[in-house]
């Protein structure tokens, strides 16, 4: 059962393109579900939980039991619809079957129909209070309706709507302040709802926004500074600045999850690696993601994209970074082992924490991507300072078989990422030795010559065009050229 | 019938004693009455003789010229090949650029006189004669370099076009023939099937490139035509498709991304399973197209880019993992396979007794005389280049538009000129000093 899962993922994801990988938990693969889970809270706990179901069946039923306690303390019972189908998806596949889902835990039917009537009541009784405020047309009522009827949407899981009256919000808004406000709602609502694409124009509005609003206060305490005293001035001054940060961090954040979504790594590395301290997000650490969360998004994408000067400067000397790190050690013996060229522990540790990561909402998309990267940067790096290495040396220092190597270097020259030839009987990797002279001459003979027939192409289009013998209007095909189409 | 043929005896006679050239093209031209003069120009005389044979072959081209080409061109006006032939041979460029118009109709009416007699090989060599003679080079286009090319093909005489092919187009004068954008395409266009047909594949993709890159305010269809030849070309010539140049037209490649023709390159070379799918399935497709042939030859050559690409990769591979790799069954044929490639130069390889290839790359060599060839043509094209730009500048229109926008450009101009002086002075500054 020891099975590799990057690599089985690669392999099947030409069958199940839409499904998750199941995933597996033993003592290679280890995953402490409820310590995991005790860093969420709210909607995101279940999120988070439906998905460790429908990934993982060894987990199900234990996450099925804390998907239906956090359930009852959220206001949405349809999600019970979504774990139960999420559960009976899984245990379809397990093999042994699992335990049926209404032997662990069902739902307490009157806490259900209780929530809904208190669900329907508020919902009429925001929509009647926002029905007033529109008659007597209060702008800053109008907009704290929609807000507020935004914020109950989301709270019972009706994303559309809810966005709909965010959205509505703006309209209303009459301060940068309140725009700002509405772009961290909607932004918070789309990074719950995993709908990345829309992401990048929100934190767009937010950071216009954000300068309107800071310009705005500073521009009002100049007014302030009239008054004689000057201490308050400074410390207001530096209220708006960590304001600002905080603000900042959640649309980096934002950045961040939208990068990595649309799998530009690099960018996303980023974006993580100069999030503020964890504290700056407020609500969101805990509702969306938790710190441990952050470190192991920013090591990954980073390992994968970055120079190692960037690797050693942005992670290993951040400090801001480092607290989150402190979160999750594995994380730092990850990034000591590459930066000490240790690839085997590397990639050890992947394969180790792979189902920590599968099981993560957000990145399970990316981790075969994220573990190629980082693995094919590894190759390339070690192979850097060698002219010619045998396989089976490498084999040692990355823990593979010398076929598994061979394929990957193969590979890896083929797409350039490698200067080197493979010695497929002798098992040895060249370095490519060019003669950069013969090979300059080369090149600019052949530019010469390119240069030439272009320069000549190039001319008789002028010319061409100074007899004006343009290509006019078609008139289709005449008689002369259909029978020259035969001519071939 | 009469007042006809007394026409003619008058314009023989002005033909035979007129030393204006251009007046007798104007009679010629515009003094006979629009509707009767071909049968005017292709009867006899009044007194039965033939007027060509009156006249001298090569003093009287002009009058030769409309003679003959009106009557090659009418019905039942029986004409003697030879004596085209020798016009061809002797006939005076000069007096025969008065009128392109009718030189075009002469090179239309040896064709046709060709297939007449059912001979379409012998109006390639009237039809080289003509076309090496009127212009004052080869490298200027004119309405019988279509016509030409396509005899030759038709008569299946493509090495015939070689000696015209091998002389690129430099020159468009509408003045020395009365040329259309066509006669350009379809140059071209024929240029690229004939050498693709000789198999020199990199004049071939020039030429077709020339096709497909032509100006124009929309695509011609003779133009996606060039295009996929062009494409199935450097197929085989590179193994893959190299860009087109931003001038061609943007909707030529967006026509072609929807063809069957874009499938092909992108399953091209590895994957020849689909190559052969694709072929199967789109035969008659291709067929339609005249690409059959070419696309045959493509899918062919395909183990060969595998094989090359793996070059990049190996130092030394056994003959069967080189056969799976390529997708060849038995090692016989990739040993084949690789002896030709080695032959033609396409790899540098040595296979050894135990059916291991080694694959080397040894640096390109380049003989002094090629550089300095290369230098040469360097130095060449920046002199045209030059000499081209000061033609621009004395030329009516840049001018025109120069000082249709100087109010602006003065100012400056003067200025830089000034900072110029003052730098200059600057130097002699110490002079005063």
């Amino acid at each position: 059962m020891d099975v590799d899962i990057p690599e089985d993922n690669g392999q099947s994801s030409t069958h199940y393109i839409r499904r998750p990988q199941l995933v597996l938990v033993d003592d290679l693969h280890p995953f402490d579900l409820d310590g995991y889970i005790s860093n969420y809270t709210g909607r995101t706990a279940v999120d988070r939980l439906i998905h460790i179901i429908s990934t993982c069946p060894a987990l199900a039923p234990e996450a099925f039991q804390l998907a239906v306690q956090s359930i009852h303390q959220s206001r949405d019972p349809s999600l019970y619809q979504q774990v139960m189908s999420a559960y009976d998806q899984v245990s379809g596949l397990a093999d042994p079957p699992l335990p049926s889902a209404l032997d662990l835990a069902s739902l307490d039917t009157r806490w259900a129909d209780e929530t809904m009537a208190k669900n329907q009541a508020e919902r009429s009784k925001l929509e009647v209070e926002l029905k007033t405020y529109s008659n007597n047309m209060i702008k800053e009522s109008i907009r704290m309706g929609h807000r507020d009827l935004g914020d109950f949407y989301r709270s019972v899981g009706e994303y559309p709507t809810a966005l709909k009256h965010y959205t509505k919000s703006r309209e209303f808004c009459t301060t940068s302040q309140h725009v700002l406000e509405m772009c961290l709602s909607v932004l918070e609502l789309l990074v719950e709802q995993r709908n990345y694409s829309h992401l990048p124009t929100y934190v767009f509005k937010a950071d216009a926004a954000l300068d309107a609003a800071s310009t705005a206060a500073v521009n009002a305490k100049e007014g302030d500074a009239a008054a004689p005293t000057a201490v308050p001035l400074l410390t207001k001054r530096k209220a708006i600045s960590e304001d600002r940060e905080r603000v900042q961090s959640k649309l980096d954040f934002a950045t961040a999850l939208s990068s990595l979504a649309s799998g530009n790594y690099q960018k996303a590395a980023y974006s993580f690696l100069k999030l503020g301290p964890a504290k700056d997000f407020g609500d969101w650490m805990g509702k969306l993601i938790a710190p441990g969360d952050i470190a192991i998004y920013g090591v990954l994408c980073a390992l994968a994209t970055l120079p190692r000067s960037a690797l050693k400067t942005q992670i290993l000397e951040n400090s801001t970074f480092g607290v989150y790190i402190e979160q999750e050690p594995y994380v730092r013996e990850l990034v000591e082992a590459y930066l000490s060229s240790n690839f085997k522990t590397v990639l050890e540790l992947l394969n180790r924490y792979s189902t920590r990561h599968a099981l993560d909402i957000y990145l399970a998309h990316h981790v075969v991507e994220l573990t190629n990267l980082i693995r094919n940067w590894a190759v390339v790096l070690y192979f850097q300072p060698f002219a010619s290495i045998k396989l089976d040396r490498m084999s040692g220092a990355f823990g593979w078989t010398v076929e598994e190597v061979e394929e990957q270097v193969v590979a890896l020259i083929q797409s350039g990422s490698i200067h080197g030839r493979v010695d497929s009987q002798n098992k040895i990797l060249y370095a490519k030795q060019t003669d950069y002279r013969a090979e300059l001459f080369a090149r600019a003979i052949k530019a010469g010559r390119d240069i030439q027939s272009t320069n000549r192409k190039v001319l008789l289009r002028m010319r061409l065009q100074q007899a004006e013998l343009t290509i006019k209007a078609p008139k289709g095909y005449n008689a002369s050229i259909a029978d020259l189409l035969q001519g071939d | 019938m009469a007042p006809d043929s007394l026409s003619l005896d008058r314009i023989l006679n002005e033909i035979t004693t007129t030393n204006n050239l251009g007046a007798l093209n104007h009679t010629l031209k515009n003094g006979l009455p629009k509707e009767s003069r071909e049968t005017i120009l292709s009867s006899g005389l009044a007194s039965g003789q033939d007027p060509l044979a009156i006249l001298d072959l090569r003093q009287n081209t002009l009058g030769v010229l409309y003679i003959l080409s009106a009557r090659l061109n009418a019905a039942n006006t029986p004409v003697d090949p030879n004596l085209v032939a020798t016009f061809c041979q002797t006939f005076l460029p000069d007096q025969a650029r008065h009128a392109p118009e009718r030189v075009t109709l002469l090179a239309r009416g040896i064709v046709r006189l060709a297939t007449q007699h059912n001979n379409l090989s012998w109006a390639v060599g009237p039809l080289y004669n003509l076309l090496a003679r009127y212009p004052p080079d080869l490298s200027y286009l004119t309405t019988i370099h279509p016509i030409f090319l396509q005899t030759c093909l038709t008569a299946h005489q493509p090495t015939a076009a070689l000696p015209v092919l091998r002389i690129p187009i430099a020159h468009v004068s509408t003045a020395l023939s009365d040329l259309t954008y066509n006669d350009n395409l379809v140059y071209h266009y024929l240029g690229g099937v004939v050498l693709a047909l000789l198999k020199k594949w990199a004049e071939a993709e020039e030429y077709f490139e020339i096709c497909v890159t032509a100006p124009g305010a929309v695509p011609a269809a003779l133009q996606l035509e060039a295009l996929k030849k062009l494409r199935l070309i450097q197929l085989i010539s590179r193994g893959e498709v190299l860009s087109l140049p931003k001038y061609a037209h943007a909707a030529l490649s967006r026509i072609f991304k929807n063809s069957i023709y874009t499938d092909l390159i992108n399953a091209y070379p590895q994957n020849t399973e689909r190559l052969h799918l694709l072929l199967d399935k789109e035969k008659q497709t291709f067929s339609t197209d005249r690409n059959l042939g070419l696309v045959t030859q493509v899918i062919d050559r395909a183990p060969r880019w595998t094989l090359k690409k793996l070059t990049a990769t190996y130092v030394t591979l056994g003959l069967g993992d080189i056969a799976r790799a390529v997708g060849i069954q038995s090692e016989e044929d990739v040993r084949a396979l690789i002896l030709s490639m080695i032959e033609t130069g396409d790899i540098s390889a040595q296979i050894s007794a135990s059916g291991t290839v080694t694959f080397s790359d040894p640096p390109p060599q380049f003989t002094r005389g090629e550089v300095d060839a290369v230098l040469h043509g360097a130095q060449a094209q920046s002199e045209v280049l030059e000499m081209l730009e000061m033609e621009m500048a004395r030329s009516k229109e840049f001018i025109g538009k120069a000082v249709k926008n100087q109010d602006s450009a003065w100012a400056p101009t003067t200025e830089e000129d000034m900072y110029g002086m003052s730098g200059a002075w600057g130097g002699d500054e110490s002079m005063f000093g």
